[in-house]
């Protein structure tokens, strides 16, 4: 297990740096550094980067707990915060480059989507519920909230459910990935309720002598 | 973005074949390839696509197979050697590739009807008014206009008001999307 000192000096900057190569992919493409272009459409492209990364980074957040507990790291969950918070970053990107640049500010036609299409309600409700999360990250919140602090941030399963639903709704025809990604978190899932029920009956067997 | 393509108007190649007065529609049909088309080898679509058009619209003027654009020939991922260009619907009706055509009496199927039937109409004219069931059909983003270009109001018939509207009066284009 790693040292604090190398979670906290070495570690955790490297995960931060790696976490924002897809921003920063963005920014290349924008400026065509490096032959990198957003190709023709680059608003869409801009938009789906950020949503892509936004659920990437919910799942990968959501297989903190699952993988520690596999490999039997228990220090990995110190990266979740940070994590965590990449996905809420992306989310809000991919919020803002569509209020912004897509839709350019016209907010009757912004109030009307999120009203009236049932795949922009979703992932809008799937980004207010993140935001309490963001709020709540901090340590001082984690001490004042106690044990409320892990109900709340369970909200992060309907969230990964909400954005696969939002993205599946969203795709004209090719469902393969939005259908990869909902394989995916309902393993995460999965295993969670399957860790809960079966929680007591381990614990009893450890106990035993083999 | 405006574009310029190159070809012939379908209705002098469709006017050689002297279409009799039970020819109601026209029927294309895309070449289909799997082994040389790695997308005609998953089942997001029914392949070959095909589409049609009613025979006025097939005869209008503006109806045009496509041969080239941008002053050279059509490439293959733009739908060579022709390609259906209708430039007052949405584009998926500019059927690619095309090896068969035919006048029918009935209304053919077409891809993306068969594969969304409550999404996708065989009609598919630009039309603000009309929203896809998911999304509006208000407001696009113009192909060319950068970061900042941010959407502008659809136009009826895609700007070609004038020249099409005619073919459809007096139909519910909510119901004949």
């Amino acid at each position: 297990m790693p040292s604090t000192v190398v979670i906290r000096r070495v570690i955790k900057p490297a995960l931060f740096v790696a976490c924002a190569l897809p921003l920063l992919s963005v920014v290349l493409a924008a400026f065509g550094i490096g032959g990198a272009s957003l190709g023709a459409n680059p608003v869409e492209r801009i938009q789906d980067t950020f949503g892509q990364w936004g659920l990437r980074f919910l799942c990968i957040t959501l297989a903190v707990t699952p993988v520690r507990d596999w490999l039997n790291m228990p220090w990995l969950v110190q990266l979740r915060r940070m994590l965590g918070l990449y996905a809420f970053f992306y989310v809000l990107m991919h919020f803002l480059t569509w209020l912004i640049l897509d839709q350019g500010f016209y907010w009757s036609g912004i109030l009307k989507d999120i009203g009236e299409r049932p795949f922009i309600t979703i992932g809008f409700t799937a980004l207010l519920l993140l935001v309490p999360l963001a709020i709540t990250s901090t340590n001082k919140m984690m001490r004042r909230l106690g044990k409320r602090w892990k109900s709340l941030h369970r909200l992060i399963y309907p969230i990964c459910l909400l954005a696969v639903w939002h993205y599946y709704w969203q795709v004209k025809a090719d469902t393969t990935e939005p259908l990869i990604y909902l394989a995916i978190v309902l393993v995460l899932l999965g295993w969670r309720a399957w860790k809960t029920r079966s929680g007591r009956a381990s614990v009893v067997a450890a106990r035993e002598p083999s | 973005m405006v574009i310029p393509w190159a070809g012939i108007p379908l209705a002098d190649v469709l006017k050689k074949f002297k279409p009799t007065s039970k020819a109601k529609y026209v029927a294309f049909k895309t070449v289909l390839r799997p082994e040389e088309m790695p997308g005609q080898r998953s089942r997001s679509l029914d392949w070959p696509y095909v589409e049609g058009l009613r025979i006025d619209e097939a005869m209008h003027p503006l109806s045009l197979l496509a041969v080239g654009l941008y002053g050279k020939t059509l490439p293959n991922q733009n739908g060579a050697p022709l390609r259906l260009i209708t430039p007052w619907k949405y584009g998926f009706k500019g059927i690619k590739s095309i090896v068969e055509i035919r006048f029918t009496e009935k209304q053919p199927p077409t891809t993306w009807n068969i594969s969304a039937p409550h999404e996708y109409g065989f009609y598919a004219n630009v039309n603000p008014n009309v929203d896809h069931p998911r999304w509006s059909q208000a407001r696009e983003r113009k192909i060319g206009a950068g970061i900042f270009g941010s959407r502008v109001p659809t136009l009826m018939f895609n700007g070609y008001e004038k020249e099409v509207a005619s073919l459809y009066k007096g139909m519910d284009l909510k119901k004949f999307y």
